[in-house]
């Protein structure tokens, strides 16, 4: 009776669930989607002069001013660099961490790992705050190098903090990444049996370091591409680590943004927009091939 | 013998990494109290409570830190009960690698760049200066967070034992309320940490769709500083790492399963 009961209701229940499937989807691609497409729209739109307040019909002129100026391309180079450079610190600092791990496996429900938690929970703003008063002109380590006499002035100290090269947005932002890469390259480490397959190099006459080198690091950072990818991007739109820390120019591509979009004088807002779209294309380009990447699986499994 | 010799290196490596977060958070702590440090005094030479005062009384920094919690225990829970419901349809979904994109393209462009965008549209829908507004825009990046966090729980053992229960005769909300919840709970803890987290951290889209009339943690410290109250904004730092570190301490468990579990996408 209850069998019989079930069959007849399968189709209705599958249908209903197609349905409520189908439904969940649409808003997927309406709450994320939406919105995104709509900022493209208008975006595109406020920057050709086709809305907005000093809007006067079709026109290039933000764009030909966005794409001719200098400081366009030096704002995006700059921010590509600060987080290349960034996401390379902290990715060398991880590897350099989990080699001089010990092989042993923490306990099961215990994580050798609790430490580096810790600067997980340390949001931008403060990280970029904690910089200004640690390593700024007049920060902690300076009063200490004039207590020591290592300086007379507080100029005199070497400070990274609003450095044109971003020093100190590269210090600071490889110091809040590090900890993210740590604890995901284990994680990577133990999925691929990174540990095992080194051993394995060892057995064959590798030294640890170059078992390492040749063995790990390449199945990590494959595993890892698409992950480290969105990090890099991630990174180079940074905003509040650069507005604290970073120098009035070069800019970061937010804090430019940021700037021509807050200006008393609206006519550079559709600069801001173009500045804005821009960075969006080569941001999606770059997710779109980084995502593409797919970690490999494992040697060991396909055998 | 090995493990042995390396115990005492790992315990220095775990005291070295814990003095270098206690390090910054002690500086804030005497900034936070400091009445006048000028330089080179290696410590304020006078000590006020007056940062912790405001705190406590009913306007500014209090009140901040209110919205502050008031939006991101709005956005955590709309984005994990949203991201719950919706999820298994973005981990079964056919266009997988198109939706992949789209719930990693907020992260990827600069949360500027987001703000920039969808002002105009906010500002049309009587959004912008609101709290709603910022609630909504901080939503659409926890609620791709979460999909992604929570497409990882429709493997194939999550689904063999709804198909068992299914089997032995569960109804279809049965099969989630009695089985799919019980595993999924603590994905859902952790989505909620990490969703709240990011509404807790955000400063961008609070500046540009609030647009000064919402005011946050963040947008105070930076404010703060600006105005060269180091104080203040010392005392507000402190009271953004809180909740971070609450959540680190009372969930044991989110340590070790903050990054193991499989994002679907």
């Amino acid at each position: 009776m209850t069998s019989s009961n079930t069959e007849r209701r399968r189709p209705a229940c599958r249908r209903r669930a197609d349905g409520l499937g189908i439904a969940r989807l649409a808003a997927i691609w309406l709450l994320i989607g939406g919105p995104l497409l709509l900022s493209a729209a208008f975006m595109v739109a406020y920057s050709v002069g086709l809305t907005g307040l000093l809007a006067h019909g079709l026109s290039f002129a933000a764009w030909a001013k966005v794409l001719g100026d200098r400081v366009t391309w030096v704002t995006l180079g700059f921010s590509f660099w600060v987080g290349g450079a960034s996401l390379g610190v902290s990715m060398l600092g991880a590897l350099i961490v989990l080699a001089r791990r010990p092989a042993r496996a923490a306990p099961p429900g215990r994580s050798d790992l609790t430490p580096w938690f810790l600067p997980i929970a340390v949001p931008p703003m403060v990280a970029g705050l904690t910089a200004v008063l640690w390593l700024g002109n007049a920060g902690a380590l300076a009063r200490w190098a004039y207590a020591l006499g290592w300086i007379r002035r507080p100029a005199d100290f070497p400070s990274p903090i609003y450095s044109t090269g971003g020093l100190g947005i590269i210090v600071t932002q490889a110091a809040l990444v590090l900890p993210f890469l740590v604890v995901l390259f284990d994680r990577l480490s133990r999925v691929h049996r990174i540990r095992e397959l080194g051993e394995a190099a060892r057995t064959l006459g590798a030294s640890p370091l170059a078992a390492w080198i040749r063995v790990g690091v390449p199945l990590l950072l494959r595993a890892a591409t698409p992950t480290l990818g969105v990090y890099f991007l991630a990174l180079s739109g940074a905003f509040e680590i650069p507005l604290l820390v970073g120098a009035t120019y070069p800019t970061m591509l937010s804090v430019r943004v940021a700037q021509l979009f807050g200006q008393f004088d609206l006519s550079t807002r559709p600069q801001a927009y173009a500045l804005a779209l821009l960075y969006a294309l080569v941001a999606s380009v770059c997710a779109a091939v980084a995502l593409r990447v797919r970690a490999r699986p494992p040697r060991t499994e396909r055998v | 013998m090995r493990a042995e010799r390396a115990r005492p290196l790992r315990r220095s490596a775990t005291l070295a990494l814990t003095a270098a977060f206690l390090a910054p958070v002690a500086l804030l702590l005497v900034w936070s109290f400091a009445g006048r440090w000028p330089w080179p005094a290696p410590l304020p030479s006078r000590w006020r409570a007056s940062a912790w005062i405001d705190l406590a009384g009913t306007g500014g920094l209090g009140a901040a830190a209110l919205r502050s919690l008031g939006i991101a225990t709005t956005v955590a829970f709309a984005a994990t009960g949203l991201g719950f419901v919706t999820c298994r349809s973005a981990a079964e979904a056919r266009s997988r690698d198109v939706l992949r994109l789209l719930l990693h393209l907020p992260f990827a462009l600069s949360p500027v760049v987001l703000g920039v965008g969808l002002e105009y549209s906010f500002l049309r829908a009587g959004l912008a200066g609101r709290t709603a507004g910022v609630v909504l825009a901080q939503g659409m990046l926890a609620y791709a967070y979460a999909l992604i966090l929570l497409s990882g729980l429709w493997n194939a053992r999550t689904r063999a034992y709804l198909e068992g229960a299914a089997t032995l005769g569960a109804a279809p909300r049965q099969g989630w309320v009695l089985v799919l919840l019980p595993i999924a709970r603590p994905l859902l803890v952790l989505c909620f940490v990490q969703t709240f987290l990011i509404s807790w951290f955000d400063y961008a889209l609070v500046l540009l769709i609030g647009g000064g009339r919402v005011v946050t943690l963040t947008t105070s410290l930076y404010q703060f500083l600006l105005s060269g109250d180091l104080r203040l904004a010392a005392a507000s730092a402190l009271l953004l790492l809180l909740p971070p570190l609450v959540a680190l301490a009372a969930h044991r468990h989110l340590r070790p399963t903050a990054f193991a579990a499989d994002p679907g996408f």
